[in-house]
């Protein structure tokens, strides 16, 4: 179990990000995080990673308060990170240095062919178009098993179509070995066909606005209605949450921009 | 030349996309054509010059023909001097260099890592640097010698320049996104050293090394103006004093084949570091 225990996060020039975000997130659920930019959805998810420190609160997975990155804890990112200097191959085993060689081939074979890619173990990075990249930056966040995936804001960068298809790889593989997921995103369609929870934040300062469960069945049709009827519900809710941080933001009442398509 | 290349790149596209034998051969030809292309002007000046002084145009005497170089050249070697010399100069250029490049990439190391270092130490080198490093010739003399030791620590100075400003920016300029990978896998210090800065660095790494060998080579020269009896430099003056522009002509050309191998050793050596390079120019 993955504990957020009101955590706050103050920049040093007064700025602040986060005001006391509280949540669980049970294991093997796939929890969504939504909001216009500005919401402190990324300082959440950096918090939660151990790479920067909150401000006030805590994170705690199973006891252990979080500090520092963690075995268990792993995370993506918008761009695929690789090392340009590895090998596919060799980016997918990064985090398996103390693995036996034998088994460490094994696992970073498999986790290749996972996503179809098996073709590309001894290729350079350069050489793959950004949505193979990011595959790849998947399998090496997943090959060490962690406990805790975060992705921030991961296939924000690629086209519709390579964004639906690697939101339905990430889907297979979370299938395999069902990890906490803890997903950033700013497109509704893809909190939808992710997530068992979706968490709206709210800006100026990131709070937790509200919560809306998503269970529809798997694998989730974008064409159904009862889809949209929970994009419905969300983009209400993000409208709503919006409007209200225009007012508390600057005392005006600029509520008619809460309309806006920020996304 | 280029009819050659021209109908051979005709063919493979006529005949058949698949990797035939044709394409294979052009690309062998290719390689062996293309550093024959450099060699084409310096040939052609070579040859006009030869034939210039054959006839009578020039007297050669102070711009000797390629014939009387080749000749001195090939005297100097008969006799040993040329190895001799090129020995003593070639040993000067390594020590000096190896000493630049550890002082150089230990300092650059230290000061592009950490920030505190930084401001303590590179404004002096800073000021140091803006010194022309031959300036350093008398003091160094006067404190070292006429003999070895002052010639090395001045081809050790003109080395460490471009070592340390390379090696430093390069730590600087490290992408933090990179860096954050390392990170997130939680590696140590030394790790992060080893499995993710070195490998950053390595592309800026070995230009600074061919920039430092560049100006060893440089210094080594002004080293061996200020008094000695061996080496490529004293061939120079010897041959200014002695009247010998021959000699001069085939000491430079030493300078150049020398200069030109120890740049290529640093390429040949990094190139298996490099290869991931997403470069513009693939040489």
């Amino acid at each position: 179990m993955l504990v957020v225990d009101r955590i706050g996060k103050t920049y040093p020039n007064g700025v602040r990000a986060l005001d006391g975000i509280s949540l669980n997130v049970a294991p093997g659920e796939i929890l969504v995080v939504i909001g216009g930019s500005g919401c402190g959805k990324s300082t959440m998810l950096r918090a939660i990673s151990g790479l920067d420190t909150p401000s006030q609160g805590k994170v705690v997975l199973d006891g252990m308060v979080i500090t520092a990155p963690h075995e268990q804890i792993g995370i993506i990112f918008q761009e695929p990170r690789l090392l340009p200097w590895l090998r596919v191959a060799d980016n997918v085993g990064f985090g398996l240095e103390q693995c036996p060689k034998e088994e460490r081939n094994a696992r970073v074979a498999r986790a290749l062919e996972r996503v179809g890619l098996a073709d590309k173990a001894r290729v350079w990075p350069r050489e793959l178009s950004g949505g193979q990249a990011q595959r790849v930056a998947i399998v090496r966040a997943l090959v060490p098993r962690p406990q805790v995936l975060l992705l921030d804001e991961p296939f924000s960068a690629l086209d519709a179509f390579t964004r639906a298809d690697l939101q339905d790889h990430l889907l297979d593989l979370w299938a395999d070995s069902k990890p906490t997921l803890i997903v950033v995103t700013h497109d509704v369609e893809e909190a939808i066909v992710l997530a068992d929870r979706i968490m709206v934040m709210r800006p100026h300062p990131g709070r937790v606005y509200e919560e809306i469960l998503c269970d529809l069945p798997r694998p989730r049709d974008r064409q159904s209605a009862a889809f949209d009827f929970v994009k419905r519900r969300v983009l209400a809710a993000l409208d709503r949450s919006l409007e209200r941080a225009v007012i508390t933001d600057d005392g005006e009442t600029r509520a008619a921009a809460g309309g806006g398509l920020w996304w | 030349m280029s009819l050659v290349s021209m109908t051979a790149s005709v063919e493979p596209a006529e005949v058949a996309p698949a990797p035939s034998s044709a394409s294979v051969a052009r690309a062998g030809s290719g390689r062996l054509l293309r550093p024959a292309l450099g060699l084409l002007l310096p040939v052609a000046v070579a040859v006009s010059w030869e034939l210039a002084v054959r006839h009578g145009f020039a007297s050669g005497r102070l711009v000797p023909p390629p014939s009387v170089i080749f000749q001195t050249f090939a005297d100097l070697a008969r006799t040993g001097e040329l190895e001799l010399h090129a020995g003593a100069t070639l040993s000067r250029v390594i020590a000096g260099f190896a000493f630049g490049v550890v002082a150089g990439t230990v300092l650059g190391a230290i000061t592009g890592y950490s920030a505190l270092t930084n401001r303590l130490v590179d404004p002096t080198l800073q000021a140091l640097r803006a010194i022309p490093s031959i300036a350093w010739v008398p003091l160094f003399i006067l404190w070292f010698g006429i003999f070895e030791a002052s010639k090395i620590i001045l081809i050790a100075v003109g080395v460490f320049f471009p070592v340390y400003l390379g090696v430093m920016g390069a730590v600087m300029s490290v992408d933090r996104k990179i860096v954050e990978v390392g990170r997130a896998f939680r590696l140590s210090g030394t790790a992060m050293v080893r499995r993710i800065l070195l490998p950053a660095v390595m592309p800026a790494y070995v230009i600074s090394l061919r920039a430092g060998m560049g100006l060893g080579w440089m210094f080594v020269v002004a080293a061996e103006f200020m008094g000695a009896s061996t080496g490529l430099g004293f061939l120079l003056i010897d041959g200014q004093q002695l009247g010998k522009p021959a000699q001069i002509v085939a000491a430079i050309v030493a300078f150049a084949i020398l200069g030109k191998a120890t740049d290529w050793l640093i390429v040949l050596l990094s190139a298996p570091f490099l290869r991931w390079e997403d470069r513009f120019a693939r040489v």
